[in-house]
């Protein structure tokens, strides 16, 4: 039965797929069509073929399982220019102004040495060797503020929602792991 | 406000700016490439200023909260050199804004472009929004009030430490108290059952004393005296064995006792720990709620609750009696013999190695199994709670096997603590049994050389064996106390959780409201600088019905919610005959406002105390002409058990329309002044609306109502509408005024009657 079926099935799928993005009208931008500059103000700007913005901001869709595809370019009214589907369609230049805007937006020390974890109270109180120098936060335990957003990696939220990233915790020694994991 | 730093504070002197010139300053801590560079921005009636610091990134970074070991928090002073100043008039500037990033957030201001200023982390949001709200005001040229101006309440810090509480509201430094201090507390828990504890330690303490009779007994008396033919129980075998027998039947009559009161005090115990966590969560304001998964909150109260009913009911008073025997047993130990004695010890210091050792990694292996069985849970209620869509998608092996995943984990956490426990429980056991072959050894040897009798190597022997119970209850109780105090620490965390409305002590009492409801510009949103009101004002006269019209997000349930204060407003306020909601006490707001929205919640139990229950003491009359009123009553007549019949999780399924009936009939017997109907009827198919709409009408006669509807013929009968879009009010007026308009009303009432004309077109 299921056998019978399964040619139909998979040309549907391909067709649903296709009427999936003429409905979704994603308008995606690429090199041909599109130049970034920086402002003097240190700000982004984009000219769309002829239309021109001023200042925009780059969102990632994945940002925390590639950063690299599919950003989405927007006003500071949330209003989409359009879609990146993955840098390495730009030029090296342009595609390093993206990628400094990214970094200013999801700003989070990246976690490099856990120096230690001292729980007390219902908070712990972290020192870490971290990408932007050492930091020393303190997190509300529970209620998710140190979780798996994918497989390895641990996205910790102090009690400001400053944020901290463990890109990988299989890469931690097992005494910073033994830490780590009591606030999990 | 926090005082600037003196190299700052000189930089300013230098430009003639002066104490009494800055209106507000804030820090800006990270630079936009991600390091972490002070930028100050000082605000004054006639400029803002921008310092810069030109130095490299600091290598260091404390966040708030943490409360630095050492004292070296003191920054080496900075040369002036190092800073730039930048001081731009504020007629040059257009506008200071806040791009909200990731945590963190940037400061544009816009000249003739705009440039980045600064970029800050998150914890400075708070500030930044004040600067910018400040700014805006000076450039409207309004006149600044003494709230403005006034710093806010800061983050006060421990006056001990000097760290900073961790959380708004909470006066509490975690630093420094310690878990004596919730030990403390856990003991006014069982303040109120002194009597019962005193006699439990009591009969405990009894039962322990004639116990220790007992080896004395059989061994020194009976061996050496009776059976030995010295002393004073020489010969008197009967005597001896009737007083072993007396003492034995004492020891057990107390320990029956100390049992039945204890059992007694471990139910109450439980009891009040649990209704108190519950009625904590009850206290607490509808956000907390929603930062939870209801599974953890259940295993909080479940789990932490019997937890510390061990600790209090078993723990406290074993621990008391245990004490009281080791010191007891030890000193007749060493009166008898202390070499002896010193013999018995010989395993001691290997077992609190042990303990030392393993117990930390024994600890950390129950936390995660802890953490897998909230896990589990979350994923067990969730897909109950989904069972409908889980169905639809045909997930349910998809399902199975998440269980399965989590399952899997949680029994090998489980495998690994049990493990380790049932490794090192029985080494401890064995080298705690060494002291008494030891014992043997050596007493048997010295019996042989005549230095000892048999008898006294006998009760030697048979209290050392008394001595271990105590002994590897204490092994164990250290385990337990972190244990406990871990739980009582969940437990507390809820308790202390500061509701984020709270009352006024000098609330007022409103008793009879007339429905007056002013709503001036208001500023809401759940974060610092992300709001999702603007400014929207309103005023709704006693008796009228306002209409709020708006796409979805548009912010017409947050007006609500702010309306009935199950929120703070962040700016503006909200008069109900002309009093702050936030003067009224939260019983006068909840016993006026009636709020019937569209997720209706039929709670466990009979349709008649589902309609009673804003009044469970109201008349059978009440309910059935409350439902009447609501359209209800023909529907529950036609039930086999009538008003009886019981609704809710297990109960009789009602359909959406029978439910929002339900809601209907309770909020008319609620009989508030003040009515909200928050999308009433938005889920329900025209027929049903029909029939609600016939109710509603019947329930908003004499009251304030706020309707928000997404369809517009609800809204017909109302006296003034009020169109919302992005958080703003960007129109208002009767539906003929606005109609004249031609705004984005009409729009609406087009594309409505569109939509409508394509339903009928659909159904012919």
């Amino acid at each position: 039965m299921m056998q019978s079926v399964a040619n139909p099935v998979v040309n549907e799928e391909v067709k649903t797929e296709s009427d999936l993005a003429d409905a979704a009208k994603i308008r995606y931008l690429s090199a041909d069509n599109t130049v970034f500059s920086k402002t003097p103000g240190n700000m982004l700007s984009v000219k769309v073929a002829e239309e021109e913005h001023p200042t925009v901001y780059v969102h990632c869709s994945f940002p925390h399982t590639n950063k690299r595809i599919y950003l989405s370019i927007r006003t500071i009214e949330n209003k989409e220019i359009g879609m990146i589907r993955s840098l390495d369609d730009f030029s090296k230049e342009m595609a390093d102004l993206l990628e400094e805007q990214v970094q200013i937006r999801y700003f989070a020390p990246e976690i490099t040495n856990v120096v230690a974890v001292k729980q007390e109270f219902g908070y712990s109180y972290w020192e870490a060797e971290t990408t932007a120098g050492l930091c020393r936060f303190t997190v509300r335990d529970g209620g998710g503020n140190a979780k798996m957003v994918s497989d390895k990696r641990l996205l910790i939220t102090d009690v400001d929602g400053n944020r901290f990233i463990i890109a990988d915790l299989e890469r931690l020694s097992d005494r910073e792991y033994r830490m780590v994991e009591m606030c999990m | 406000m926090k005082i600037l730093p003196n190299e700052i504070s000189t930089l300013l002197q230098k430009e003639q700016v002066f104490d009494k010139d800055i209106l507000f300053w804030m820090v800006c801590d990270r630079t936009p490439d991600g390091g972490f560079v002070d930028t100050y921005l000082i605000l004054c009636r006639d400029r803002l200023i921008t310092i810069g610091s030109g130095r490299e990134p600091s290598k260091e970074k404390i966040y708030k909260g943490y409360a630095m070991p050492r004292k070296k928090k003191s920054v080496e002073p900075v040369q002036s050199g190092e800073w730039t100043v930048e001081a731009v008039p504020l007629e040059r500037i257009e506008s200071v804004s806040i791009v909200n990033l990731v945590a963190s957030g940037l400061i544009v201001v816009k000249e003739t472009e705009e440039r980045i200023a600064a970029a800050f982390t998150n914890g400075h949001m708070g500030k930044a929004a004040r600067l910018v709200s400040l700014f805006t005001k000076l450039k409207k040229s309004e006149e600044l009030n003494s709230q403005d101006l006034d710093d806010e309440q800061e983050h006060t810090s421990c006056p001990k430490c000097g760290m900073i509480y961790p959380e708004e509201g909470r006066q509490i430094c975690p630093k420094c108290m310690k878990k004596h201090a919730i030990f403390a507390r856990l003991l006014s828990f069982a303040g109120k059952y002194k009597g019962s504890m005193f006699l439990i330690v009591l009969f405990m303490l009894l039962n322990s004393a004639t116990g220790l009779v007992i080896p004395y007994l059989q061994g020194t008396v009976l061996f050496d005296q009776a059976l030995g033919g010295k002393g004073s129980f020489a010969g008197q075998i009967g005597l001896v064995i009737l007083l072993i027998i007396a003492f034995r039947t004492l020891s057990l009559v107390f320990g029956v006792w100390f049992g039945v009161i204890n059992a007694r005090l471990a139910a109450n115990v439980a009891f009040d720990l649990k209704s108190s966590v519950f009625s904590a969560m009850q206290r607490l304001s509808l956000n907390f709620f929603q930062k939870k998964q209801t599974g953890q909150l259940m295993t909080r109260v479940n789990n932490d609750a019997t937890e510390l009913q061990f600790f209090f009911v078993d723990g406290m008073s074993y621990f008391i009696v245990n004490a009281m025997n080791i010191v007891g047993i030890t000193a007749i130990l060493l009166y008898m013999d202390w070499k002896l004695t010193l013999l018995c010890f010989i395993p001691l210091p290997f077992v609190f190695l042990i303990v030392k050792k393993v117990f930390p990694r024994l600890w950390r292996l129950s936390w995660r199994r802890h953490r897998k069985v909230s896990a589990m849970n979350s994923i067990i209620s969730d897909t109950i709670r989904g069972t409908r869509v889980v169905k639809a998608f045909g997930k349910e092996q998809k399902e199975m096997e998440r269980f399965h995943r989590s399952n899997v984990s949680f029994s090998d956490a489980e495998q690994t603590v049990n493990k380790l426990g049932s490794t090192v429980f029985p080494v401890l056991n064995f080298l705690t049994q060494t002291g008494g072959i030891l014992i043997w050894a050596f007493g048997g040897w010295m019996v042989m050389q005549g230095e000892f009798s048999f008898g006294k190597v006998l009760t030697f022997v048979n209290y050392m064996y008394l001595l271990y119970g105590p002994i590897q209850f204490m092994n164990n109780i250290v385990n337990w106390w972190s244990h406990c105090m871990t739980a009582a620490q969940r437990i507390f965390e809820i308790q202390d959780t500061v509701p984020e409305i709270a009352e006024k002590a000098d609330a007022v009492e409103l008793s009879a409201m007339k429905g007056d409801i002013k709503v001036s510009n208001v500023v809401f949103g759940y974060e610092p600088n992300k709001p999702i009101m603007k400014n929207v004002s309103m005023h709704a006269k006693p008796g009228q019905m306002i209409g709020v019209v708006g796409h979805s997000g548009a912010g017409k349930s947050t007006l609500v919610n702010l309306i009935s204060r199950l929120y703070d407003v962040s700016e503006g306020e909200i008069l109900i005959d002309d009093i702050n909601i936030k003067d009224l006490t939260t019983a006068s707001l909840r016993k006026n406002i009636g709020i019937v929205s569209q997720d209706v919640y039929v709670f466990s139990g009979s349709i008649a105390e589902n309609i009673a229950y804003a009044d469970p003491d109201c008349t059978v009359d009440d309910i059935i002409n409350a439902a009447k009123i609501a359209n209800a009553h023909d529907f529950i007549e036609k039930l086999p058990d009538g008003y009886d019949t019981i609704v809710g999780t297990g109960g009789h399924n009602l359909s959406g329309g029978e439910k929002q009936r339900l809601s209907i009939a309770r909020a008319i017997l609620h009989n508030p002044k003040i009515l909200i109907l928050d999308e009433a009827t938005a889920s329900l198919d025209t027929e049903t609306e029909l029939q609600i709409q016939e109710a509603l009408d019947s329930l908003i006669k004499g009251r304030t109502t706020i309707a928000i509807a997404h369809r517009l013929s609800t809204l017909r009968n109302a006296d003034y509408l009020v169109v919302m879009e992005h958080g703003k009010v960007v129109e208002d007026g009767t539906h003929d005024q606005l109609m004249e308009r031609e705004g984005i009303y009409h729009g609406l009432v087009k594309k409505h009657d569109e939509a409508l004309k394509m339903n009928e077109v659909i159904i012919a």
